[in-house]
């Protein structure tokens, strides 16, 4: 078991570190640099001025030397500025961090807590009316354009009802915090917890299927406890493997409803700093990224072996 | 018991009774703006959103007024020749320069309490001529060959070269030196990222304007209350807030629900938003609209064979109707334009050469210069080429994308075949308009000052190329000897009558031989509340800021 | 992984129950009993056939889809419009029908690809297995957690005439569409290769297999003859889940800026540019948002009736 975990972690590391050299270098393959863009926000920037900025951000090296001296300094612990914040790039990402945590901790509780009893309520009748009904909100949910879903509810509740505020990060305070979070947990729930639902529902039908659970209910054990003591256990774990990979999407999903809220954690930190041509903050953003998945994964599969114990790791 | 009951009853009178009235007394504002200023500190770079903040918390030197005059924010009179201030000399390697003389306001104070003195201007120019500072700009300080200190507020600066801006020669954002002097000399090239404008943005020290910032939450919103060392006006307002709002969806709804107050025409609304908005909500609402000074126009790559011929140029100008693009679009609150200076500006001259909507001369240019075979709508020339340019601008600009479309469809109607090919900013201003990479078309604004001389624009060496790093905005590639010329006489004479008949001149040879399709003057739109006033657009890049103390609130 | 069970029992279904074509006639009856995926496919058989009529309704309708018209911005319906003008006078009704044609397109051959792609790789893994298993696995890990963003960038910015792309091509206006098919496709293979590459994993074991092997059937053989025809399911079903996930994609892409670039239309670039004119013209962001949405949960429904018609142990019990 501890073996397994080290391989991992070791195959882990292996690949973050392939991750960041394939995104430097897809960062550096990017059109233009950041003087480039000056120059045209500029005017007065002479040649001189412009070779003179190039080589103060050392943008005038071959790609291979500047992402080696990038990689000795992060081992230093030295992770550089970020250029569009003005500030060290792991002063910008931390708060960035928190607030994605925070947005996505709460709505993919809050999907849980729905898509699970949602989920195994569907399949516990199939093909009846309240399975059905379930399938068509949780199928609704994931159909819907994200950011459209964002602006109906900012028109609704913000304009129109006037309950809500339209966006931002809210004072200091935690009531103010809580009512800015409350639309966009609610348009990120909303666009995640179908899939759960779908999963959770197909994985009980799987699970009410199996030999064990009939074997359970001819020993009669009441139907309670079958579904508590087998079949929740046993659905779980392909729920496990897509909460696992929705966690890296959770990202990518968040760009969407951080930019229409105006909530600043991370995929806007990250667009914001490919866009802004931010190498730094960009670079360490997206590594971020890739490591919460890879850690995501790896708790994943941990988690079989635990809920199954037919499985396991050696 | 009774005396809990009594102290739990005084405490919430306590906290019920009315705070007495501030000075300034008009409560709270709350501006939206669509962008988060990266630095704050005022010389590293240039972005809009920072101006828009700073220029309530400190002044430049000198600024652009309102009619788009120069005039002194933190100096107390101009230096002119004729009021004996401006002396033009010999520079040291005997070229023709010239002394000007500033005094600083004589309260100018920073929020420290410390006095804006001579020091703060010497150590602003040392750290903007510094070539490790990573102050971006380096030329208005190597312009300056050195400055003479008179007193604690005098000081005279040996400029080494005699155009007609001299007088603004000084319009530098100080930086405070009590505070930032040490940082900058313990390691000049480690300045702009150890600044305490960003390190620590809340400290008055580093702001004398009518209001300091009290509160800096990255990327969310800036927090300002008066400054009490402020010098002129006293604000009126008790606290500013800018509220950042990217998605101007979002921005509407938030003033809608009251969130915020007004939207900055500086940074806010498209002028097609605000005419939506206007027809919803404008009873709510006053809403601004100010042309100003940024140049919707088209690039043309002068390299490509088609365009080299003037005849095409004229051509695409007189195929597209913009009078009605104007009303229709805009309903005609963004004018046509008709060259690059904006009919606002003083040297503004009305003898040039137009190019009114007119299809069917466009036809017979295109038939002269050879491209006179239709074949399914679409000209060719004898050769059997086809009549194929490609229109390039910022992907996801809406305003301009819909734009782009009309142009599209008239150019057609003559029987151009336009395609369109757009890209994200970074791309489209990073590498394809800055190393002249678009291929015939390339749609985008300059924003300029009152009377700005087109040299980085207009002048042959201008041309961006590998060799010069890519700077320089000509990126037309348009060269003329004669433009070359006016550009040098124009800044070299100081006689206003003089050079507006260069201006003139240079106009006149901008229409002629049209190295770009001017399309409109963007105007800015202001969305504020009714009880706003004192609130002046200046249509140039001198945000309404600078003139923050002169906002107040009225009830009618 | 218990993910890939059902279809392991499919195979063996195919396998032992008698003729093929019975089995085929259950699915179909299950298919059909199945009234949402069924009313799914109608859905999108009119909308497939609609899109594809567009010239033929532009022609009908004597209109031209990109015929820009200054002096007839957000006409009501009417009988020569019969859903209105957009914001530049064009006709909506034609705009929707050709904007469906490239976000069905889209979402389609981006889809088919990306099943290509994760067949193929799929198919070797699972049946190589060793370090070709996980190094296509570990290279999968590595595409989920690849950001999107930048790759679109640089790709938005190559130039096509230096890779050699014919001028027509490369200066056709759909090329964006070309990009954006491409692009998704090169990330999106991962999920049809997981399903694959488990699927063959299991199937390898199995004894008709062995037997092929033992007769002497090359590998390339025991794959497409053997195999591949047993992991079908699982693949058409994936693909049809995943159309409508990407015309999604396509909607997002369009909202920063990413997308398919005008003139030409596509419903998540029509939904984009209209979301600002939400209040003065909702019908122009009402349009374009409910066919997404009536595309994609179609698409839903058919993957979720496919599913559970070929889904063996239905046909069992």
């Amino acid at each position: 078991m501890l073996r397994y975990i080290t391989q991992r972690l070791i195959e882990s590391a292996i690949v973050l570190l392939i991750m960041s050299f394939l995104i430097y270098g897809l960062i550096g393959l990017m059109p233009g640099d950041p003087i480039d863009l000056m120059i045209t926000a500029d005017p007065k920037l002479t040649p001189e001025d412009a070779a003179r900025l190039k080589a103060l951000y050392g943008l005038d090296r071959p790609i291979a030397e500047r992402y080696l001296n990038w990689l000795s300094a992060a081992f230093t612990g030295d992770l550089g500025y970020s250029r569009i914040h003005a500030r060290p790039v792991l002063e910008v990402l931390r708060p960035a961090l928190g607030n994605t945590v925070l947005l996505m901790g709460l709505s993919f509780a809050l999907a849980l807590a729905i898509a699970l009893p949602a989920g195994v309520i569907a399949a516990l009748k199939p093909q009846s009316a309240l399975d059905n009904t379930i399938n068509m909100v949780a199928f609704a949910g994931i159909s819907v354009p994200p950011f459209w879903l964002a602006i109906l509810l900012i028109i609704l509740f913000a304009v129109v009802l006037g309950w809500l505020p339209a966006g931002g990060m809210g004072d200091a305070g935690w009531w103010s915090r809580a009512s800015h979070l409350v639309l966009p947990v609610a348009a990120l729930t909303l666009v995640t917890v179908g899939g759960i639902i779908r999963f959770v529902r197909a994985a009980t039908i799987e699970a009410l299927r199996q030999d064990y659970v009939r074997t359970a209910r001819a020993k009669g054990l009441s139907r309670r406890q079958v579904i508590v003591g087998h079949v929740l256990r046993n659905a779980m774990i392909p729920v496990v493997t897509i909460l696992a990979l929705n966690f890296g999407a959770l990202f990518s999903g968040a760009l969407i409803t951080e930019t229409m809220f105006g909530w600043l954690g991370m995929g806007k930190a990250i667009y914001d700093a490919i866009m802004g041509n931010d190498f730094n903050l960009a670079l360490i953003g997206l590594l971020l990224a890739t490591l919460t998945t890879l850690l995501a994964n790896l708790l994943a599969d941990l988690t079989y072996a635990w809920l199954d114990p037919r499985i396991s790791y050696r | 018991m009774r005396t809990l009951f009594l102290a739990l009853l005084s405490l919430g009178l306590a906290v019920w009774t009315p705070q007495p009235a501030e000075a300034g007394g008009a409560g709270e504002l709350k501006i939206g703006i669509t962008q988060f200023p990266s630095t704050m500190n005022p010389n590293i770079d240039s972005m809009l959103a920072k101006s828009y903040v700073l220029a309530m918390t400190r002044r430049p030197v000198t600024a652009y007024d309102h009619d788009w005059q120069l005039t002194c924010m933190l100096c107390t009179e101009l230096p002119t020749i004729e009021n004996g201030l401006a002396v033009p000399e010999k520079t040291p390697d005997g070229g023709q320069g010239i002394a000007v003389t500033y005094s600083l306001h004589p309260r100018a104070t920073w929020g420290d309490g410390r006095p804006v003195t001579t020091d703060d201007v010497i150590f602003t120019w040392e750290v903007g001529r510094h070539p490790q500072s990573g102050v971006a700009s380096n030329e208005v300080y190597r312009r300056i060959l050195s400055i003479d200190r008179i007193d604690d507020k005098r000081f005279t600066m040996h400029v080494d070269r005699i155009t007609y801006t001299y007088p603004a020669s000084g319009a530098l954002d100080l930086l405070p030196a009590h505070i930032e002097r040490p940082i900058f000399e313990s390691d000049p090239a480690q300045y702009r990222n150890r600044t305490t404008f960003d390190a620590e943005p809340t400290n008055p020290g580093l702001y004398f304007g009518p209001y300091r910032i009290d509160e800096f939450v990255s990327g969310s919103h800036i927090a300002l209350v008066p400054n009490p060392t402020w010098y002129g006006g006293e604000p009126a307002f008790d606290r500013i807030v800018v509220r950042v709002i990217e998605n101007t969806a979002a921005l509407e709804a938030n003033l809608l629900s009251g969130a915020i107050d007004m939207i900055s025409g500086d940074l806010g609304l498209t002028v097609d938003q605000a005419l939506a908005f206007e027809k919803r909500h404008g009873k709510q609402f006053n809403i601004v609209y100010k042309p100003g000074l940024i140049y919707e126009h088209i690039d043309l790559n002068l390299d490509n064979p088609v365009l080299k011929d003037i005849r095409v140029r004229r051509a695409l100008i007189h195929a597209i109707d913009r009078e009605a693009l104007s009303q229709q679009l805009f309903e005609g609150r963004q004018p046509p334009a008709h060259a690059s200076v904006s009919p606002l500006d003083w040297v503004y001259s009305d003898d040039i050469r137009k190019y009114p909507y007119d299809p069917a001369e466009a036809a017979r240019l295109l038939d002269a210069a050879g491209w006179n075979v239709l074949r399914q709508k679409i000209r060719h020339n004898t050769k059997g080429d086809r009549l194929t340019l490609e229109l390039g601008t910022t992907a996801g600009n809406r305003t301009r994308e819909l734009v782009e479309q009309v142009l599209q469809s008239m150019w057609r109607q003559v029987g151009i075949d336009v395609r369109i090919k757009n890209e994200p900013a970074r791309v489209f201003f990073g590498e394809t308009v800055t190393k002249r990479k678009f291929k015939a078309m390339a749609m985008f604004a300059w924003l300029s000052s009152p009377e700005n001389v087109p040299r980085t624009t207009l002048y042959s060496d201008m041309i961006p190329t590998e060799a010069n790093n890519w700077s320089g905005q000509n990126n037309t590639g348009y060269r003329n000897p004669e433009m070359d010329r006016l550009i040098d006489a124009i800044e070299i004479e100081l006689d206003r009558d003089a050079r507006k008949l260069l201006w003139q001149r240079l106009q006149k040879l901008y229409t002629e031989d049209l190295p770009v399709i001017p399309l409109y003057w963007r105007a800015n739109a202001y969305v504020l509340p009714k009880w706003l006033d004192g609130l002046r657009p200046t249509g140039h890049q001198f945000t309404t800021t600078h003139w923050i103390e002169e906002w107040r609130r009225v009830d009618r | 992984m218990s993910g890939s069970e059902p279809y392991q029992l499919a195979a063996d279904a195919g396998q032992a129950a008698g003729p093929p074509r019975s089995i085929r006639a259950i699915l179909w009856r299950r298919f059909l009993q199945h009234h949402l995926a069924l009313g799914s496919l109608v859905v999108l058989g009119v909308l497939v056939s609609v899109s594809l009529a567009a010239p033929l309704v532009e022609w009908a309708l004597g209109l031209d889809a990109n015929k820009v018209n200054l002096l007839g911005r957000f006409l009501a319906p009417s009988a020569s419009h019969w859903l209105g003008t957009d914001e530049l006078g064009r006709d909506l009704l034609l705009r929707l029908l050709y904007g469906g044609r490239v976000s069905l397109l889209v979402g389609i051959a981006a889809a088919l690809c990306a099943a290509l792609i994760g067949t193929l790789l799929g198919l070797l893994a699972g049946y190589h297995g060793g370090w070709l298993d996980a190094f296509v696995m570990r290279f999968a890990d590595g595409i989920i957690a690849l950001p999107l963003l930048p790759l679109l960038i640089v790709l938005a910015a190559v130039d096509l005439n230096k890779l050699g792309l014919p001028e027509t091509l490369a200066g056709s206006e759909n090329i964006s569409l070309y990009r954006i098919v491409l692009l998704i496709a090169l990330v999106g293979w991962t999920t049809v290769a997981r399903l694959v590459r488990g699927a063959t994993l299991s199937m390898r074991t199995r004894e008709f297999v062995r037997a092929a092997e033992g007769l002497g059937a090359g590998h390339l053989r025991i794959m497409l003859v053997h195999i591949l025809p047993n992991v079908v399911s699982p693949i058409i079903v994936a693909t049809t889940l995943s159309v409508g996930n990407i015309i999604l994609l396509e909607s997002v892409l369009s909202f920063l800026g990413l997308g398919i670039q005008p003139p030409t239309a596509s419903w998540g670039n029509m939904l984009t540019g209209a979301q600002e004119l939400i209040w003065s013209a909702p019908a122009l962001a009402v349009w374009p948002g409910l066919l997404i949405f009536v595309t994609v949960i179609a698409f839903n429904f058919l993957g979720d009736g496919l599913q559970d018609a070929l889904d063996p142990k239905a046909v069992q019990g």
